[in-house]
């Protein structure tokens, strides 16, 4: 599935800038947080008791930057190492994955490097990979130190970022991050600098976010991959 | 119990109803139900157990609904789970007494309190999570292949609604894993894989149009309906027509997945025909719990069995061979 980039009317009729639609997959070990990610993204809610996913869940988000309408299209998955079979159909075409974790057990890391070694063997060359450890909330119970699953991305060349959907921590700017990442990658006319500060979430049920949550983005970011091509379809 | 609960945001099996849900729609199907109910109660009562010897009768019975008052004995004799209770070397009693594999335990302790977390029951009440535990835990332990498998709960947990009892409702999850279901739960999922070929075909036997849109769209069937297969519709279609098919399931086998899956895509069919892209048609096949049809269960129930055809076992079992070869 291509990215496709072209002209939008807004509601109000002026002309938007263009819009950017991708696809997105979550991976990682079973209650480790990837539903909770997700729906704290796109409806601002969590659920202490999340229902186990069966198969995959489709959501999307729409975030605007700039002159540009961002449309995610999120498949999250199953966790459980039986449902292995089916992710391919859920990462084959993704232009991004969120391979997941859990902080407080080791075992998910392990998982989520696993999970790192498929996508770079059998995903699209070009899929921007980020890193999440999430339930940073119960960082008192930590397994996983920061400065080993940072070394691992770094030297594999993901995003990489501690997140909590309990609390929201760092959960819409991984999102962000990913679609900077991918952006560094297309053609944009107009200013590209600080980007993140215009985001703005177009989904009501979000709530307006102010600025400053943006403005503060300086988790680190470790981007080796350059060599991203998103097709542009501009008939869209 | 089920007039009650006509204007209630909660259905009878303690499930919060949809934000959309039709109200009035409901009403109008529940006031002809409770008839059907009271008449389907009567004709059981009335036979009693001579029912069980005449299978026509008794097929046709089963198609109009068993009375939830007798659904757990008519659901251990009909599947056969009552046979295997008593031929059994060992009691669950004695089983659930093992339970000891401290993995197995971890793994299903986190999905307990992630199965049905809105529903009133499982969250009030305070031995419902405890048997779930108990017939996940037993059942996965004697049985190493397919051990504990995600989406088991779903179905244990409508098990215990629908019998509110904990030995029953292992017998039940125990022969449908390992009679009436072809190796959906195992480690590599073969049985579920070679279904899903199955309902491909099918779907191109009866609605080459949808077929060729799906294909088109470039929808896997697992991603539209892995769950109508390993969690029996719980969780895609309102909870009492879950239960009117699993009162056939338990009965005819699992020819009738196929039956609900094709009646469902025939339901759809406009729908899913003006679909143009893969999440448009996700969001359509996620949503098909809505559909008046599929809302008036005792309707839906007559509309599975009028597709016509041939949906025998044998015709499914023919067409599984044809397809789990091929993934040998």
């Amino acid at each position: 599935m291509s990215t496709r980039t072209g002209a939008a009317q807004r509601p109000n009729g002026s002309t938007q800038g263009k819009i950017c639609q991708f696809k997105l997959v979550l991976l990682g070990e079973s209650a480790v947080g990837k539903s909770s990610l997700v729906l704290r993204f796109v409806k601002g809610q969590f659920h202490e008791y999340q229902e186990s996913t069966i198969g995959a869940a489709f959501l999307t988000q729409t975030v605007c930057l700039d002159d540009t309408t961002v449309k995610f299209e999120i498949w999250d998955t199953a966790g459980q190492e039986r449902y292995h079979s089916l992710a391919p159909m859920y990462y084959r075409g993704a232009q991004a994955a969120i391979v997941v974790y859990d902080i407080t057990n080791q075992d998910t890391f392990g998982r989520a490097k696993t999970w790192v070694k498929e996508l770079q063997r059998q995903a699209s060359p070009t899929i921007v990979i980020a890193l999440a450890g999430n339930k940073q909330d119960l960082a008192n119970k930590r397994m996983v130190e920061y400065e080993e699953a940072q070394t691992y991305a770094d030297e594999n060349g993901l995003l990489f970022i501690e997140t909590s959907a309990k609390t929201a921590m760092n959960v819409n700017d991984i999102f962000l991050a990913i679609v900077d990442e991918l952006d560094e990658n297309v053609e944009v006319p107009g200013p590209n600098s600080n980007k993140l500060s215009k985001f703005s979430l177009l989904n009501k049920t979000v709530g307006v976010l102010s600025k400053a949550l943006f403005a503060k983005i300086v988790f680190p970011i470790s981007i080796n991959r350059k060599d991203s091509i998103i097709s542009c379809d501009p008939s869209l | 119990m089920m007039a009650k609960s006509s204007y209630s945001k909660v259905d009878e099996y303690g499930f919060e109803r949809p934000t959309n849900f039709n109200y009035e729609l409901y009403d109008h199907f529940m006031s002809s139900y409770i008839r059907v109910l009271t008449r389907r109660a009567q004709r059981w009562n009335t036979l009693k157990y001579d029912i069980y010897k005449k299978p026509s009768t008794l097929k046709r019975f089963i198609r109009k609904g068993i009375p939830s008052d007798i659904r757990t004995a008519a659901w251990m004799h009909i599947s056969g789970a009552e046979d295997i209770k008593n031929s059994s070397t060992f009691t669950y009693r004695t089983m659930k007494q093992k339970i000891s594999n401290q993995s197995i335990i971890d793994i299903i302790e986190i999905d307990l309190p992630r199965t049905f977390p809105d529903n009133i029951y499982f969250s009030s009440h305070e031995h419902l999570p405890g048997m779930l535990f108990n017939v996940l835990a037993t059942f996965a332990h004697q049985n190493k292949e397919v051990s504990y498998c995600q989406g088991l709960n779903y179905i244990v947990g409508l098990l215990l609604l629908a019998t509110k009892d904990e030995e029953s409702s292992f017998w039940l999850l125990k022969i449908l894993v390992e009679k009436i279901l072809p190796q959906y739960y195992i480690v590599t999922m073969t049985g579920l894989l070679t279904d899903l070929d199955v309902l491909d075909e099918l779907v191109h036997k009866y609605e080459p149009l949808v077929h060729r849109h799906i294909h088109n769209i470039g929808m896997p069937w697992a991603m539209g309906t892995t769950k109508w297969f390993i969690c029996l519709f719980s969780e895609v279609l309102p909870t009492e027509t879950v239960f009117r098919i699993w009162d056939c399931l338990f009965y005819e086998g699992s020819k009738i997945i196929f039956r609900v899956a094709l009646t469902l895509i025939r339901l759809h069919k406009d729908k899913i025909l003006q679909t143009s892209e893969l999440g448009e048609l996700i969001t359509c096949f996620r949503e098909m719990k809505n559909h008046p049809s599929v809302i008036n269960c005792h309707q839906f129930m007559n509309d599975i069995f009028k597709l016509s055809g041939n949906l025998s076992n044998s015709t499914i079992d023919k067409l599984r061979i044809k397809y789990g070869k091929k993934k040998l």
